[in-house]
């Protein structure tokens, strides 16, 4: 049977956060296992009035890929993978693995390469957001794979992710502005900020935030959402940050990261777990190791570590920074195959300092 | 661990059906319950130094798109879908189904308007394929919804999907190549021939096809395959033929099909069962009421009938005639809608006559017309 919060997420996915009209070519593009929000998506795309152009993976043919291909088939881009960045007027990713370890047998610096090559379709993609020609969000469907990941049955990672969309609210839509307006008020007040100071744990790191835009995460390129984010001065953080959550990517284990940052750079990498693989991507590409990101979890809803960075960077009282790529629309300027997010947990004892005034405590902005 | 028949059928669409060689864009689609046939496509591409793209295909999505669909969409054919055409090198579509009545409840009509739709993309595809700029193979996964059709068990209906396609030989790429010279060298004598007569049980047809060509399928484009085939003259078939094995379109099934020709066209037809379906495609245009092909199976690995014409129409011992739709390169004029095989078992006392003598009997050609075995050794 049918889960109704599928064709409420499908819903409100369709008409909040992409406002799909008639005539958009809506990419929907997530693994096999989704079939069934991908019916959903559809059935309210083609109701709208879209065209839905469906992109189903196949987590294991894309291993088989990454593992025997040359360096030269892992470097070239093709016209198909261009078409996928250049069609569509609306995207969604559909975030789900049948088991987030697919990648673990292959060599990172394969990883490494490919992600390089396809960077120029990621920031072709991001260039087009930034100019309005498409809207994007990436969602969860709720799989075994993250459930297990998070230490949770299936039943309880789908109320958890549910929950957090606040869609067994009697309206969701209503919900999400509201607290699109909250976060709009964070936003206005960070926007004044020149300069951010967070102190916690191991971990006392300045970033610059000068003139960049604050972005109000409201639902609209994620689902579920609550952050406000923007990208820093890219030469300017300096001083070090540990991060208390653990900081998976693309299904690689890492946890217990510390970075040192010396005129925007990371001069020093450690990590309890998964040390090797965070250098080899730090070493992807010369943005790598520059901030693509700094920001705020505000969804109340999500309190603990799920490591699954789609609703940890949401918890509220967490700050997170992400390593590549920046977004343009808040003014970033850097440039990477890489943007990993990892979060730093403010709710016992963190403080932010916004140009030396305290501003932020133990998770709550004062 | 991975069926070694199913690395084995990859190998042969890769490296035999497509010919995939270096730098090739190479579309893989198929349903996602074929995932072990897909994985092992994309490592055989990989391998042969090209760069795979695998669509694959979700249960209920083309349903819940079909229902929501109106008019305008159904008519869009989105621009990208031919610059990708235009892109690919080699195209392998796996066949598969999670239920071969998924579309029942959608109404025919939207199907046909999406079809409409997509001629000028397929058009385009089959002109790049004329031209050699395109390969492509159509092959099978054995799945659930195919062998309740053929009403067998998911085991016995892969066993039979395997060994259609001699996988179970150690080299099934040699003996392709091997049948695909015989093949090459009947359908060369075949196309001396000027007028074919059928005769087996209530069968007494005559097909005109002087200078038609025929054409040997020798598991290129369909895989597996092995059968030949023409276009007949459009306003010469006479007589009489009545189909052993039900004629399925589209999710359905005339049974005991029995048609009459007249000049070329039909001009009685009459069935046991979906009678008036039958009536209805006839009906459809012009050319739906004449052949577009005629064709002798020739695969003797396929004996049983399993209501998926990719197999049926290959039974090694059968003929079979589609009406409608013909393809140009036998010379074939008619042009429909339609394209709707149907298949008559000659195993059991059936003839072919060429030019007044009898070349075929009780399913296999008579060594005085063609010499050669087109049986597949056992392993």
């Amino acid at each position: 049977m049918r889960d109704p919060r599928l064709t409420t997420l499908a819903d409100l996915l369709c008409r909040y956060s992409l406002e799909v009209g008639e005539g958009d070519t809506v990419l929907i593009d997530g693994p096999a296992l989704a079939q069934p929000l991908f019916v959903e998506i559809v059935r309210k795309v083609t109701e709208l009035g879209g065209h839905p152009m469906v992109r189903p993976r196949l987590e294991r043919a894309q291993a088989a890929f990454l593992a025997d291909a040359s360096d030269e088939q892992l470097r070239t881009v093709t016209k198909l993978d261009r078409i996928e960045v250049e069609a569509p007027t609306r995207a969604l990713s559909v975030w789900g693995q049948r088991n987030n370890r697919f990648l673990s047998g292959i060599d990172p610096d394969r990883q490494a390469i490919r992600s390089a090559a396809t960077r120029e379709l990621f920031e072709r993609f991001f260039e087009r957001e930034a100019r309005g020609e498409v809207r994007w969000c990436g969602t969860a469907f709720p799989c075994d794979a993250a459930a297990q990941e998070a230490g949770m049955s299936l039943t309880e990672w789908e109320d958890f992710v549910y929950s957090a969309g606040h869609l067994e609210d009697p309206d969701p839509i209503a919900f999400w502005r509201a607290q699109s307006e909250r976060q709009e008020g964070i936003a206005k007040r960070l926007e004044q900020v020149r300069q951010l100071r967070i102190v916690g744990e191991d971990t006392d790191l300045t970033i610059d935030v000068s003139d960049r835009r604050w972005m109000n995460a409201d639902g609209h390129q994620n689902f579920p959402d609550g952050e406000v984010y923007t990208s820093p001065i890219e030469a300017a953080t300096q001083g070090h940050i540990a991060f208390s959550l653990d900081a998976p990517y693309n299904g690689n284990d890492v946890a217990g990261v510390r970075l040192w940052f010396e005129q925007g750079k990371v001069v020093r990498e450690e990590a309890t777990k998964g040390r090797r693989f965070l250098s080899q991507m730090l070493d992807m590409d010369e943005g790598a190791r520059y901030l693509g990101e700094v920001a705020f979890g505000m969804n109340e809803e999500i309190r603990t570590g799920t490591r699954d960075t789609l609703f940890d960077e949401k918890i509220g009282g967490t700050c997170h920074v992400a390593l590549g790529m920046a977004f343009p629309e808040a003014g970033g300027s850097n440039r990477s195959g890489l943007h990993w997010d990892m979060v730093c947990d403010l709710r016992s004892g963190g403080e932010v300092h916004a140009d030396g005034e305290v501003i932020y405590r133990d998770g709550q902005f004062l | 661990m991975t069926d070694p028949r199913v690395s084995r059928l990859a190998d042969v669409v890769v490296n035999y059906s497509t010919g995939v060689k270096e730098g090739d864009v190479v579309l893989i689609q198929g349903p996602e319950l074929a995932e072990p046939l897909i994985v092992e496509i994309v490592k055989a591409t990989v391998a042969a130094g090209a760069l795979p793209h695998v669509r694959a295909s979700v249960q209920g999505v083309d349903e819940a798109y079909l229902a929501a669909a109106g008019d305008e969409q159904l008519d869009h054919l989105p621009p990208y879908s031919l610059e990708e055409m235009e892109a690919i090198d080699a195209r392998i579509a796996i066949i598969g189904a999670w239920n071969t009545r998924e579309l029942s409840g959608i109404d025919p009509g939207k199907l046909a308007r999406r079809s409409a739709a997509a001629q000028p993309l397929m058009g385009r595809f089959l002109e790049r394929s004329a031209a050699g700029e395109l390969r492509w193979c159509v092959t099978a996964y054995p799945c659930d919804a195919f062998a309740q059709d053929a009403d067998m068990s998911i085991d016995a209906y892969a066993d039979f999907v395997y060994r259609a396609g001699w996988l179970h030989l150690d080299d099934p790429v040699e003996a392709w190549r091997s049948y695909a010279g015989k093949l090459r060298a009947l359908a060369d004598k075949m196309a001396q021939v000027k007028t074919l007569r059928v005769v087996a049980e209530d069968t007494d047809l005559t097909v005109g096809i002087d200078g038609r060509s025929w054409v040997a399928s020798q598991g290129l484009r369909n895989f597996p395959d092995g059968e030949i085939f023409t276009g007949p003259l459009e306003t010469e078939t006479e007589g009489e033929v009545r189909f052993s094995f039900p004629a399925v379109m589209g999710g359905r099934e005339v049974q005991d099909v029995r048609l009459r020709f007249e000049e070329g066209k039909v001009v009685h037809s009459e069935a046991a069962a979906g009678g008036d379906y039958l009536e209805q495609m006839l009906r459809m245009d012009e050319g739906a009421s004449i052949l577009g092909e005629f064709a002798i199976g020739t695969n003797y690995m396929v004996t049983e009938f399993t209501r998926q014409i990719l197999f049926d129409e290959k039974i090694g011992g059968t003929c079979h005639m589609a009406l409608g739709a013909g393809y140009p390169d036998t010379g074939s004029l008619n042009r429909s809608g339609l394209h709707w095989d149907m298949v008559c078992d000659l195993r059991s006392g059936g003839e072919i006559h060429a030019d007044g003598e009898v070349v075929y009997r009780d399913g296999a050609f008579l060594p005085s017309f063609f010499a050669e075995e087109l049986v597949v050794p056992a392993a």
